[in-house]
């Protein structure tokens, strides 16, 4: 466990940006061999703190000491010479490297004469450290072509060659499925056995009060406390983050809002390379949760209900009639609206304007003759509604979407396919990357479109997403259905367990 | 800094504009005459013109490599054709040709998922081949001279060419900005797995905008064909390079999603007025080309720069 002895602390730290007090007079500390969880919702402030710290950004007032002693950063080198290594959530490394490449670049190991580099000694360095932490890598293989989880850990290898007496990580599980995020624990805490530090945010509180020894919350830039993890609970700490209380968490089920007849009824449906002989009906109004860890195939039978990727075999009925869903076309046709996990990657239109990006989907049904000019007050109309029912925070439709919150993108992106008269909504890691508060309002406003009679199909990698949530939860284990769950029946414990191939059941055999 | 670069984006080609004014007014005494100016502008017509095709291209996260032989095809189809089928059908036959190439290279890069560049690199090298081939490696003189006129006449006054210029630029603007069209191929080229999700089809938005970047480049060619009368079949040497230029220095961002048409076109009368300017010192033609890019470098670096100083902002959590 950790000692009391002080590692780093920060006096009146504070960083201002043209019209905003990014970070504000904030007294931190950091013991030798602790965890330190650092929570706060989006623009709290904890970015720009760890960024000074990281020698990205020079402060404007306050000062930093280090074991006692006063230090300044001016760049990220320099942070780093003084033992401190800034993990960012936009890993530092070089895809077309190798993991022993990448842990070493820029002080490679020398040949005799120092002209080359010394390949053999450098791989067996890396593999050493890689061994300290029980990472079960190849040093050999090239950054490009290793998981988001095994990038993070050549990143904490990296901060270990540099004999980092801090390591700070920036949302390291934010990506990773739950049993990745077990090994991050594992590595973080075979680190502080060594007696390093860590500062570790995180949107997810529960690992912070699995790991932490400490947990600092930060609010509008100011530091709102820290306290110790053993002495404190959850609720006081979301309580200290939003500023407010926050009775549920989650968004209440409708007490007696019945589920209506069924609207979305797949039989018998397969998917290459791991979906097989999948059945279930969704019904009008009902919240659905497909859960499955990595490999267990929800992802690909989800993009393939949407048209994105074909089916091996099977049917899908909707509304009662058999229909061929072959491209997402098709399914936008139908009203079967899809939000991705990869909202950068694969949701947002990052050089267009939220107006453009909310519209995209129902251009044709806006434009005069469908090939003519956009009937723009009709379309400004109908976006308002949808911003409004939602409420989207913008400055104004023309505002371009990259600069909005992770939250407000995720409601453009779900206000997307409303525009798009949807029925069934397919949502991937509805949450990923949300504060707290934006994520109990999208919870909140989920269940509110089920009550007006959307269904919703939704997969999530965050266990209190799966159980509070959905009505109804369905495990996929190896591409099969491996158990199901009804509102009564739902165990947290139970769900694990059938992701992992320990059905008990749920319900008995999933029909 | 922010400020400025916003500014230029929107601005900024007005400024090389009033910069390249300021100084010809200062070298030749006729350049204030209307018909100087109007002469001007009717020399960057084709570049204009071509380049709202190549905006459209770039905007959609593509390339166009291939006009200058899509031109030349264009202008040996249409120097066959007009003594056999008369000249509003051998204009016809000549615009259809070239689009054609376009909806190869668009077929090409959206079924078979070539890169743009490479596909528009060797369409360009094969139609050339065939353009040759069709004449022997020969020029064709067209005796038909009332052909002449399209190129070279004037209504009210005014060039024809300037008339073409305008009305495609009205044209392509509704194209781009107000048609779902337009929209989908920005989307296309701000983030294409986003628009595919979204119900675009990606594929078709890609064939009609390279058979639009051919249209004009035929268009273009009818121009530069009647007012030459030769068919040629290599066709505008370098063309290509001046309409990557107009479109970048017009302010169209080469990562994709956003167009700038009026910046293209008044790119396209800049860089007219620099040739008259080397025209009017006397220099050689081969120095029309060093000029040529010079200012495609110096527009690639102001580009460059601005996409940095955005990011530099972003990361800083300014506004933009």
């Amino acid at each position: 466990m950790s000692s009391t002895e002080e590692l780093l602390r920060t006096e009146g730290l504070t960083k201002i940006f043209p019209g905003v007090v990014a970070v504000d007079n904030v007294d931190f500390d950091v013991r030798v061999g602790e965890i330190h969880a650092l929570v706060g919702e989006n623009g709290a402030g904890k970015s720009t703190l760890i960024k000074i710290l990281g020698g990205v950004y020079l402060p404007d007032g306050g000062k930093i000491l280090l074991d006692g002693r006063e230090v300044a950063f001016s760049s990220t080198h320099q942070s780093q010479v003084s033992k401190i290594s800034v993990i960012f959530q936009e890993f530092n490394l070089v895809p077309d490297l190798t993991i022993a490449e990448n842990i070493f670049i820029g002080r490679e190991p020398k040949t005799a004469f120092g002209t080359l580099i010394d390949f053999r000694r450098m791989n067996a360095k890396a593999a050493e450290i890689l061994a300290i932490l029980d990472m079960p890598l190849n040093v050999k293989s090239f950054v490009a072509d290793i998981s988001v989880a095994e990038r993070q850990m050549v990143e904490i290898a990296k901060a270990l060659s540099h004999e980092s007496r801090l390591i700070v990580m920036d949302e390291p599980t934010a990506t990773l499925t739950e049993k990745e995020v077990r090994k991050i624990f594992e590595i973080v805490r075979n680190l502080r056995a060594r007696g390093v530090s860590i500062i570790y945010i995180s949107h997810r509180l529960e690992e912070a009060f699995e790991l932490a020894d400490r947990i600092t919350v930060m609010r509008d830039g100011r530091k709102v406390g820290t306290r110790l993890i053993s002495e404190t609970k959850k609720n006081d700490i979301i309580e200290m983050m939003v500023g407010k209380v926050v009775k549920d968490y989650f968004a209440p089920r409708t007490a007696g809002a019945n589920v209506g007849e069924p609207l979305l009824e797949v039989r018998g449906y397969s998917v290459a390379d791991g979906v097989e002989d999948i059945s279930f009906t969704l019904y009008k109004g009902e919240i659905l949760a497909l859960a499955g860890v990595l490999g267990s195939g929800v992802d690909r039978l989800l993009q393939s209900l949407f048209g994105a990727i074909p089916k091996k075999g099977g049917e899908i009925l909707f509304e009662g009639r058999s229909v061929t869903i072959e491209h997402p076309r098709d399914a936008i046709r139908l009203g079967i609206g899809y939000v991705t996990e990869d909202r950068k990657g694969a949701g947002i239109l990052p050089a267009m304007s939220v107006l453009h990006n909310l519209t995209i989907i129902k251009l044709r049904a806006l434009t005069f003759l469908r090939w003519l000019f956009i009937r723009d007050r009709e379309e400004t109309r109908q976006f308002e509604a949808i911003r409004a029912m939602l409420d989207i925070k913008i400055s104004g439709p023309g505002q371009r979407i990259i600069y909005l919150s992770g939250g407000n993108q995720q409601k453009v992106l779900i206000g997307r396919t409303l525009i798009g008269d949807c029925k069934v909504l397919i949502l991937l890691e509805p949450t990923r990357g949300i504060d707290v508060g934006a994520k109990a309002e999208i919870h909140r406003m989920l269940r509110e479109l089920a009550d007006k009679g959307l269904s919703v199909i939704l997969t999530s990698s965050e266990l209190p997403e799966l159980v509070n949530l959905p009505d109804r939860c369905i495990v996929l284990y190896k591409g099969r259905m491996a158990a199901e769950f009804s509102r009564e029946t739902m165990d947290s414990e139970k769900i694990v367990a059938a992701q992992i191939g320990q059905s008990t059941g749920g319900n008995g055999e999933p029909g | 800094m922010i400020r400025f670069l916003k500014l230029y984006e929107r601005f900024g080609i007005f400024i090389f504009i009033f910069i390249g004014a300021v100084f010809l007014s200062f070298a030749t005494p006729n350049f204030l005459k209307l018909d100087t100016i109007l002469n001007i502008i009717a020399q960057g017509s084709y570049a204009a013109l071509v380049g709202y095709g190549m905006t459209l291209a770039i905007t959609s996260g593509g390339f166009d490599l291939s006009v200058e032989s899509s031109m030349g095809l264009a202008s040996v189809v249409l120097a066959i054709l007009i003594p056999v089928a008369g000249i509003p059908l051998a204009i016809l036959g000549g615009v259809v040709a070239a689009t054609c190439v376009g909806v190869l290279n668009g077929l090409i890069i959206a079924k078979l998922k070539v890169n743009p560049l490479i596909t528009t690199l060797g369409m360009a090298t094969i139609i050339k081949g065939v353009a040759l081939l069709i004449t022997s490696g020969k020029m064709i003189v067209i005796k038909q001279r009332e052909f002449l006129a399209i190129g070279t006449g004037k209504i009210l006054g005014i060039p024809n060419p300037i008339y073409i210029m305008v009305a495609f630029f009205v044209i392509f603007y509704f194209v781009v900005y107000r048609s779902s069209f337009g929209r989908h191929v920005a989307a296309v080229g701000s983030n294409e797995s986003a628009a595919r999700i979204s119900g675009v089809n990606v594929d078709a938005v890609k064939i009609g905008v390279y058979a639009l970047v051919a249209l004009t480049a035929g268009l273009a060619s009818v121009m530069r064909t009647s007012q030459a009368l030769i068919g040629m079949p290599s066709m505008a040497s370098g063309f290509v390079l001046v309409v990557l230029t107009v479109t970048i220095l017009g302010g169209t961002s080469l990562t994709g999603g956003r167009a700038n048409l009026w910046g293209t076109m008044l790119a396209s009368i800049f860089i007219a007025m620099i040739y008259y300017g080397l025209n009017l010192i006397n220099l050689q033609i081969f120095y029309q080309m060093l000029a040529v890019g010079i200012v495609l470098m110096l527009a690639l670096f102001i580009e460059g720069l601005r996409l940095r100083f955005l990011k530099a902002a972003k990361a800083k959590g300014i506004k933009v």
